[in-house]
């Protein structure tokens, strides 16, 4: 028996596959060496009956389509315009939506009235009504010279008129009170309007829409 | 058919230009298959198999032997199929006797030492040859159907199977000393002139 680098070299000669010199020393020893060419006989007998095996022609054609390799239409260049413009309505329209939900619950403005004109009051949660003495205190003081000042001129009687007595500022009139009892309901206004909020709710939907048509398009065209 | 062009385009993921590229190599990958596989079905499973992920990764094609590379993805192909038949074996049906009992051994169907008037019946030379491919292991099989059934070179052979040129040159001497032993026993269903060959090699 041959040894295997004998075999390996027959192989690749039957291929043409050795070099030169490597295909010269080995053909003069087949010419000697009986069993050495038993061997390439039975290599290249095997050889050439694979190829006789009949090329088979392919049972159908493997052509690929796009849905089978996951391929998408191609979108036109206004797609992303589309498809931006929608997030951002959508996004604001959730957010503006959001925010006027909640504002019955959470008092935006109580931290403003305790740092406002009639400083130090309440805190945060004191209500804006008991704001009120505070700026009867200020009416006071700037109508107490108009009081002290003589009645000897028109203009001064006119502005003493003008300006509210003491007993007009102790009992407020009805106009003031309904004034102050309004207040807080300004305050629990929604912050956006519902048209704004209707806006971005419609730009969502059409750019929705748009997207699903120009999707579509592109689709049927691709086919 | 210019390749390089038709390459180029399908890496920018032109889809017509790979399918020009599969009707002309679908002969040959298909025959790979159906050599390495022994089976139609999944020979052709394996060929659509093998085309998508061709083109699914083409761009990682960087020149050379397109062939080869192609070649490269059904053997990868064949492999998978392989391996899920291991997982999943298909249960043969086996031959039973006339009293209806299952005959023990169903490796009749494989066995290399059938009777003369089995080997006359079974069907032609390609079945033999295919037979005793099929008892080559996957990696001896797959060398030599690409050197010898398709006729690639040795280089071309080493970057489908992604093995040595040193171990494709082994591998496939020792799978055509198997052949020759395996194919002895179908003598009677070679042409004339192989018989004689046969005969004077004994």
């Amino acid at each position: 028996m041959k040894n295997f680098r004998d075999i390996e070299n027959l192989s690749a000669l039957l291929d043409e596959q050795l070099n030169e010199s490597e295909s010269k020393r080995l053909k003069a020893r087949l010419e000697s060496d009986r069993e050495l060419d038993s061997v390439s006989n039975d290599l290249s007998f095997v050889r050439n009956l694979l190829h006789l095996l009949p090329k088979r022609k392919s049972p159908k054609n493997f052509t690929l389509t796009r849905q089978m390799v996951g391929l998408k239409p191609p979108l036109p260049k206004t797609y992303p315009f589309f498809r931006l413009a929608t997030v951002f309505a959508t996004l604001l329209f959730v957010f503006t939506f959001s925010v006027n939900a909640l504002s019955p619950f959470v008092s935006f403005n109580a931290p403003q009235f305790s740092f406002g004109i009639g400083g130090g009051g309440g805190g945060a949660g004191a209500p804006a009504v008991q704001e009120a003495p505070a700026t009867e205190e200020a009416l006071m003081q700037e109508s107490a010279p108009a009081e002290a000042m003589p009645e000897s001129t028109e203009v001064t009687r006119i502005a003493a008129e003008e300006t509210p007595t003491q007993k007009e500022i102790e009992t407020p009139s009805q106009d003031s009170v309904d004034g102050y009892q309004n207040q807080p309901q300004v305050e629990n206004e929604a912050l956006f309007s519902s048209n704004l909020i209707f806006t971005f709710l419609i730009i969502s939907i059409l750019g929705a829409i748009s997207m699903f048509v120009i999707r579509q398009n592109a689709k049927r065209k691709w086919q | 058919m210019d390749e390089i062009a038709l390459i180029n385009s399908a890496q920018k993921g032109d889809l017509d230009s790979f399918n020009t590229l599969i009707l002309h190599y679908q002969d040959s990958v298909f025959n790979t298959a159906l050599r390495i596989l022994g089976d139609d079905d999944q020979a052709q499973d394996a060929t659509q198999e093998a085309f998508i992920s061709a083109f699914q990764s083409i761009k990682s094609f960087r020149g050379g032997s397109f062939k080869a590379w192609l070649m490269r993805t059904v053997t990868n192909a064949c492999y998978d199929e392989l391996r899920r038949q291991k997982r999943k074996p298909t249960i043969p049906l086996e031959p039973e006797t006339n009293d209806g009992d299952e005959i023990d051994s169903p490796k009749w169907l494989a066995d290399k030492n059938m009777t003369p008037a089995q080997k006359a019946e079974a069907d032609e030379l390609e079945h033999a040859i295919q037979h005793c491919l099929d008892d080559l292991p996957n990696e001896f099989r797959t060398v030599v159907v690409l050197a010898d059934i398709q006729g690639m070179d040795y280089s071309e052979v080493a970057i489908a199977s992604k093995v040595p040129l040193g171990t494709i040159k082994s591998r496939l001497a020792r799978a055509r000393l198997r052949l020759r032993e395996c194919l002895r026993s179908f003598e009677e269903l070679l042409p004339a002139s192989f018989r004689l060959h046969t005969e004077k090699a004994k």
